[in-house]
């Protein structure tokens, strides 16, 4: 079995790999989608497979980091860096918002209060046309201003493969902090709080607090994703940020198997990069999102990880030393 | 004053399509305690079964009301069968999220199969126009409330006075208990998703004339739906035609004064205020699992 340390140097010579594999815009767009997806997806597997509180308003925590960088720099003529850390402050403050009403609600009520919420998000986002120009979007947004560092030629991340280091090297940071989290014993804490919250509360958790930790740590990172999709695409609309992107990022999160960290990275890569390979099948491509998260349901609870685990327990024995 | 009469009776005729898209999702919260999130996706194929019926076949609208009543039964028996039954050991949120995955899955068979540009569905009554006053009210919206109404006793009378009824109410109320009294809780469960569905399916086909029919109609009616489940209590019929109704004429009377792109806004608003202060709904009763 692989160490931590090697594991992270695998992924960081992976990410500093395929930029050089992927030279073309379409793929390395596709890659810089998958970096955002893997944020999204990690984030929301925190409050949802770890604390196991049910979370529909991820979309919402998204576009509020992208709304709230763009605004504060095209506006205002905010840095981007201190923009980045506002958006992150804000999708933070939001989703601990939220999570004072699931101090009070479980399973479907926070399911539907926080629906109601990426509904009313994107309805504001919708309407509040002076401020956010509503369907009509905000153009030209610039990317993150270029980085020079000492004997290194200028970073500029007009360029897709630069755009691309910094998006994933984010993705592999908040990985980094969500794993140390998941390994201490916060993460137990979470755990427990998932499985049974009254014999939680019986042991002197503080549920209602530690709900608001997880709910202001995964929609930050979603803040932080909106904030880089932002200066990606350049353009900003509010039907980026329907509800459905929540049900995406879900789908996710539930094929790639809940309460692990790994399993979202897969199904955030697999999830996007997949329907790119069924372009021939015309829409019906999109049919994917929604046959992949029911069947995992119904026949492997556990996704991706679930069936490597029974793939690696076929194998040989002398191949499974742990 | 003719303004804000006009506005209560669109508020009322949206009231009611509402109360039978939510009396569903309250009804299998009942006995089941859990959310069917492709309730939406039964009410658009019964919206689009209703007009293939009519628009294709030259059927006639009232007759493609059962139609779509009997496609809702038929797609509520298959989503037990297919779903909910299979997971009903599990933890309370995987039917839930299968549920969401059924319905992304349906939603883009619908967009592939139907394209996203809205359907003309026309009812042969929604020219006729009854004058009273200043207001007036389509015989389209008249029909609306007075199925409503008539499936509401009807679905009232059968709770109360069936022997199926009582058995429901009482697989409801406690499902082994009502196990050993000889009831099978599972046909029963079955039998909610039937009744349940099939009025989806029945409101589809009456919103279809009247909204907009597209593959993502019944998203935008599902999401007033749940506002209006939690707003009248979880698994209470009274409280949910009470909070259907008042849903209704507040999206009426906000489109009349704040405008309809508020409409959402202020419902969901509701919602949370509710959620924070009341979360037990309109009427109260005593289950506190979510609470």
């Amino acid at each position: 079995m692989f160490s931590r340390r090697v594991g992270y140097l695998c992924a960081i010579a992976a990410i500093w790999a395929l930029p050089l594999f992927f030279t073309d815009t379409y793929w390395r767009t596709n890659l810089i989608v998958c970096a955002l997806n893997v944020m999204l997806a990690i984030g929301l597997d925190f409050v949802l497979g770890y604390a196991g509180q049910l979370n529909l308003g991820q979309s919402a925590f998204y576009g509020l980091g992208a709304y709230v960088s763009t605004l504060l720099i095209m506006r205002l003529g905010v840095p981007f860096w201190i923009a980045f850390v506002a958006a992150v402050a804000f999708s933070s403050l939001a989703g601990i918002l939220l999570s004072l009403f699931a101090m009070r609600l479980r399973g479907h009520y926070l399911a539907i209060a926080s629906l109601g919420f990426a509904v009313i998000t994107y309805q504001i986002l919708l309407n509040w046309i002076s401020l956010t120009q509503g369907p009509l979007g905000i153009y030209a947004i610039p990317p993150p201003p270029a980085v020079t560092l000492p004997w290194l030629p200028k970073i500029d991340f007009h360029d897709l493969g630069n755009l691309f280091y910094l998006v994933a090297g984010f993705a592999l940071l908040s990985y980094f902090l969500l794993d140390q989290l998941v390994r201490s014993p916060i993460g137990a804490t979470l755990t427990a709080i998932r499985e049974d919250e009254v014999s939680a509360s019986s042991l002197g958790i503080n549920c209602a607090a530690w709900k608001v930790f997880a709910f202001g740590v995964g929609s930050g990172i979603a803040g932080a994703a909106g904030c880089f999709y932002a200066g990606f695409v350049g353009t900003l609309v509010p039907d980026a940020f329907f509800v459905t992107e929540s049900f995406t990022i879900l789908a996710m999160v539930v094929v790639g198997g809940m309460g692990t960290l790994i399993g979202p990275v897969a199904g955030a890569v697999l999830l996007t990069v997949l329907p790119e390979f069924l372009r021939g099948l015309g829409d019906w491509r999109l049919m994917v999102y929604g046959a992949a998260l029911t069947a995992v349901v119904l026949f492997m609870p556990g996704g991706i990880v679930q069936a490597a685990q029974l793939v690696r327990r076929r194998l040989p024995a002398g191949e499974t030393r742990k | 004053m003719t303004v804000v009469l006009q506005q209560a009776i669109n508020g009322v005729v949206l009231g009611s399509l509402y109360v039978l898209v939510a009396l569903g999702l309250t009804l299998i919260y009942g006995v089941l305690v859990q959310i069917n999130f492709a309730h939406a996706d039964i009410v658009t194929l019964g919206a689009f079964a209703a007009y293939f019926f009519t628009h294709g076949l030259g059927g006639g609208y009232i007759p493609s009301i059962a139609v779509a009543f009997l496609v809702g039964g038929a797609l509520g028996w298959l989503m037990n069968a297919a779903v909910f039954a299979p997971l009903q050991s599990r933890s309370e949120l995987l039917p839930l999220i299968a549920t969401i995955g059924v319905s992304v899955l349906l939603e883009n068979a619908m967009l592939a199969a139907f394209g996203p540009i809205p359907y003309a569905f026309e009812s042969p009554y929604s020219n006729e126009v009854i004058r009273f006053g200043g207001t007036f009210i389509t015989l389209q919206n008249v029909l609306i409330i007075a199925v409503s109404v008539l499936t509401i006793v009807l679905l009232y009378a059968f709770m109360k006075f069936t022997f199926l009824g009582k058995a429901l109410r009482a697989v409801a109320q406690d499902r082994e208990t009502a196990g050993l009294m000889g009831i099978n809780p599972n046909q029963l469960v079955m039998l909610t998703f039937v009744i349940a569905s099939a009025l989806a399916g029945m409101a589809g086909a009456m919103l279809g004339p009247v909204l907009v029919l597209n593959p993502f109609a019944g998203t935008s009616v599902i999401v007033k739906a749940f506002a209006i489940v939690i707003i009248g209590g979880f698994g209470n019929v009274e409280g949910t035609i009470l909070a259907g109704l008042l849903v209704g004429l507040i999206e009426s009377f906000t489109t009349q004064y704040l405008g309809p792109g508020l409409i959402d806004i202020v419902v969901f608003a509701l919602l949370l205020l509710m959620l924070a202060i009341r979360p037990t709904g309109l009427i109260a009763e005593k289950r506190e699992e979510n609470v």
